[in-house]
């Protein structure tokens, strides 16, 4: 019990840094945030768009961490991104390089690969580059509201150094990621893959558009 | 000095856990100490704990390492002129300690090494005459340490005159012997080191995985549950161990006692400080790479094994090595080291004990910490704002220069060349996700001769 106590402590403690959080604040700090009550995609018309484009389902979040909002082409959103074989990366970043409290990273990615259920194969570059999993090292599994995704924790490319869910429907594979960099820690990271996740909005390819 | 938002997070993370500091959690984390033997005998030897106990883990026997450890480092407050007392004063408080104390994991044990500079600045001629030459190197046993290719620029080479490690299952005897220790007013400490090691065996969660979560390293809560240290692998198993007295510098002939028996059951202790980037680890390498990392590639081992047999029949040969780097371009930890840290045949030591081909030389008692480097020290920028992951890495070997071969084979320096990677490539064993931060040799004396050696000459 006083394990748990001084772990809660420490996760507490944590939040507190980063949200300059009273002791009332810091209950809240300790469970996870409270979805919004409903979800409005802060950009459907994008999303929609990509949708249409790649002929499969697409995923809007809802919520990413403050500064960031899931709005394709807005500043944040460092890459939007469409292969020839349909799978997208929708990429958003913000870095702030100044050194001390001030500097830090928050990036999040969402990928869709259409028609495709199977892990992709990554290249792990450098001079001894091989083939390996885009994703490994499973680490159980994470659910909201109704989407059942597995927590990987070894990831390459654009998720290098992230923690990755992925879950696959409609035929397709989708997968969110998010940065392990100050100022998230580990804790931090799952805390916001949780609200992000809950926070999906799904947006069906229109039926009049196939642009 | 303005703190980085990490040393922020994890300092705020370390003081939530107690002002006393990290390690008041170990006792209250530590859970229940291992079952051990009854009936310990002290050996000659200093070095070795009578009482370890053995259990299997994925079929492989493996030995329980005492739950807490901690290391001494110190100047001598005592000149030439009054070595005869300060000898005598040490080792009736040594005693005391054997007295008190059942010399194994569920006692104490105690480890006193003594560094080049003690020789030379307190017993110069003696030490000119007694210290033992290893044969192979053409020197004596024990020189000053030097950095290998993938130690940074700035570790430390250090320059104590003694080290203590003192080692047991409950906390509070280590306490005892480092007050009584103390209390003898001949030491002028240096640093003092902390942690700890084990405690999974049973299925329980292990200590370092408990404290590194505590302590809020980043890449804690991706260790294993159960694992013995932070990386995630078993290090104790029997067969990686060098069994008896093999790392005695007597056993296997590698030392001339240069026609003196005074140093016989000693042996040669090597003490460094290892950062160990657990994020990195655990956020870049899949299980698979870290098996190779850690052992070797094209090793076939199911997901999340934590022991993986390092017996005789799997030890790796230079030619191993090199087979394997040129169908991977990469080589394991184990398996390099494994070229010059085990057995090439069959020997009998002077006692008749029988090592097998392929048999550990070293005998470890490395352990983990989240010492940053260290838990205190004279030098204010050896004591860390934040706990971070590390191991205080301690090894015997027959002599330094035994040592120093296995260091560089790790660095991919085999006996028949080197392997040409970047002393920190990823694909070179560990290297790319530890540091060390010091390194210094020590002479280990038999336990009738731990106390100011050579003093009496």
């Amino acid at each position: 019990m006083k394990a748990l106590l001084a772990l809660a402590v420490v996760v507490c403690a944590a939040g507190l840094v980063t949200s300059g959080c009273s002791s009332s604040e810091a209950k809240k700090a300790a469970a996870a945030p409270a979805a919004p009550q409903k979800l409005v995609c802060p950009d459907l018309p994008s999303w929609q768009h990509l949708a249409n484009r790649i002929k499969a389902p697409v995923y809007c979040p809802a919520w990413l961490p403050d500064p960031l909002i899931g709005a394709i082409g807005n500043r944040w959103n460092n890459i939007n991104s469409v292969s020839p074989d349909r799978s997208y990366l929708e990429s958003f970043v913000w870095q702030e390089t100044g050194g001390g409290a001030a500097g830090g990273e928050l990036h999040v990615n969402l990928r869709g690969y259409p028609g495709v259920t199977k892990i992709p194969t990554c290249r792990t570059g450098g001079s001894e580059s091989r083939n390996v999993p885009c994703y490994a090292d499973p680490h159980g599994t994470i659910t909201e509201r109704g989407i059942k995704t597995t927590l990987y924790t070894v990831n390459q490319d654009a998720d290098e150094w992230h923690l990755l869910l992925l879950w696959r429907r409609y035929g397709n594979l989708y997968t969110l990621s998010e940065h392990v960099a100050p100022p998230l820690t580990y804790q931090h990271v799952i805390r916001y893959l949780h609200q992000e996740l809950r926070s999906l909005v799904l947006v069906k390819p229109s039926a009049a558009t196939n642009t | 000095m303005k703190l980085t938002r990490t040393q922020l997070l994890a300092g705020a993370a370390a003081g939530a856990v107690g002002a006393t500091g990290i390690y008041e959690l170990v006792d209250r984390l530590g859970g229940q100490t291992p079952q051990r033997p009854e009936n310990t005998v002290a050996l000659p030897e200093q070095h070795l704990l009578d009482g370890v106990r053995i259990v299997e883990s994925n079929n492989v026997e493996v030995l329980v390492p005492p739950l807490h450890h901690e290391i001494h480092t110190a100047r001598l407050a005592v000149d030439r002129a009054d070595l005869a007392d300060a000898q005598r004063e040490l080792q009736q408080t040594l005693a005391g300690l054997d007295r008190d104390y059942a010399p194994s994991p569920a006692g104490l044990g105690v480890t006193v090494a003594w560094g080049l500079p003690y020789f030379r600045r307190l017993v110069p001629d003696a030490a000119r005459r007694y210290l033992p030459l290893d044969r192979r190197a053409g020197k004596p046993v024990i020189f000053d340490a030097h950095r290998f290719p993938s130690d940074p620029t700035n570790t430390r080479l250090e320059s104590n005159d003694v080290v203590i490690l003192i080692r047991s299952d409950t906390h509070a005897h280590i306490d005892d012997a480092a007050k009584r220790l103390r209390d003898t007013k001949l030491f002028e400490l240096t640093s003092i080191r902390r942690g700890f090691a084990g405690g999974g065996f049973d299925g329980e969660q292990s200590l370092p995985k408990r404290l590194a979560v505590a302590a809020g390293v980043p890449g804690a809560a991706l260790i294993p549950d159960t694992s013995e240290l932070f990386l995630g692998f078993t290090s104790t198993q029997r067969a990686g161990m060098g069994p008896g007295k093999i790392a005695n510098f007597e056993t296997l002939g590698y030392v001339d006692f240069r026609g003196s028996d005074y140093f016989r059951h000693g042996t040669h202790m090597h003490l460094s400080h290892i950062q160990e980037d657990l994020e990195s680890w655990y956020l870049n390498f899949d299980f698979d790479e870290r098996v190779a990392t850690a052992f070797r590639p094209n090793l076939d081992v199911p997901q999340d094994t934590q022991t993986v047999p390092q017996g005789p029949s799997q030890v790796s040969s230079a030619a191993d090595v090199r087979r394997d780097y040129r169908s991977s371009r990469r080589f394991g930890h184990s398996a390099s080291i494994q070229t010059t840290s085990r057995l090439q045949h069959d020997m009998v030591g002077p006692d008749g004990t029988h090592y097998i081909k392929g048999s550990a030389i070293p005998v470890r008692a490395d352990f983990n910490t989240l010492d940053n480097p260290f838990s205190w020290s004279i030098r204010p920028d050896e004591i860390g704002v934040s706990p971070a992951a590390g191991v205080h890495f301690v090894v015997f070997n027959p002599t330094g220069d035994d040592f120093r071969r296995n260091r560089l084979a790790m660095d991919g320096v085999l006996p028949d060349g080197k392997i040409a990677l970047p002393p920190r490539d990823r694909n070179q064993g560990f290297n790319s996700v530890l540091q060390t931060t010091h390194r210094q040799n020590f002479l280990v004396p038999p336990r009738v001769h731990r106390s100011f050696p050579l003093a009496e000459l």
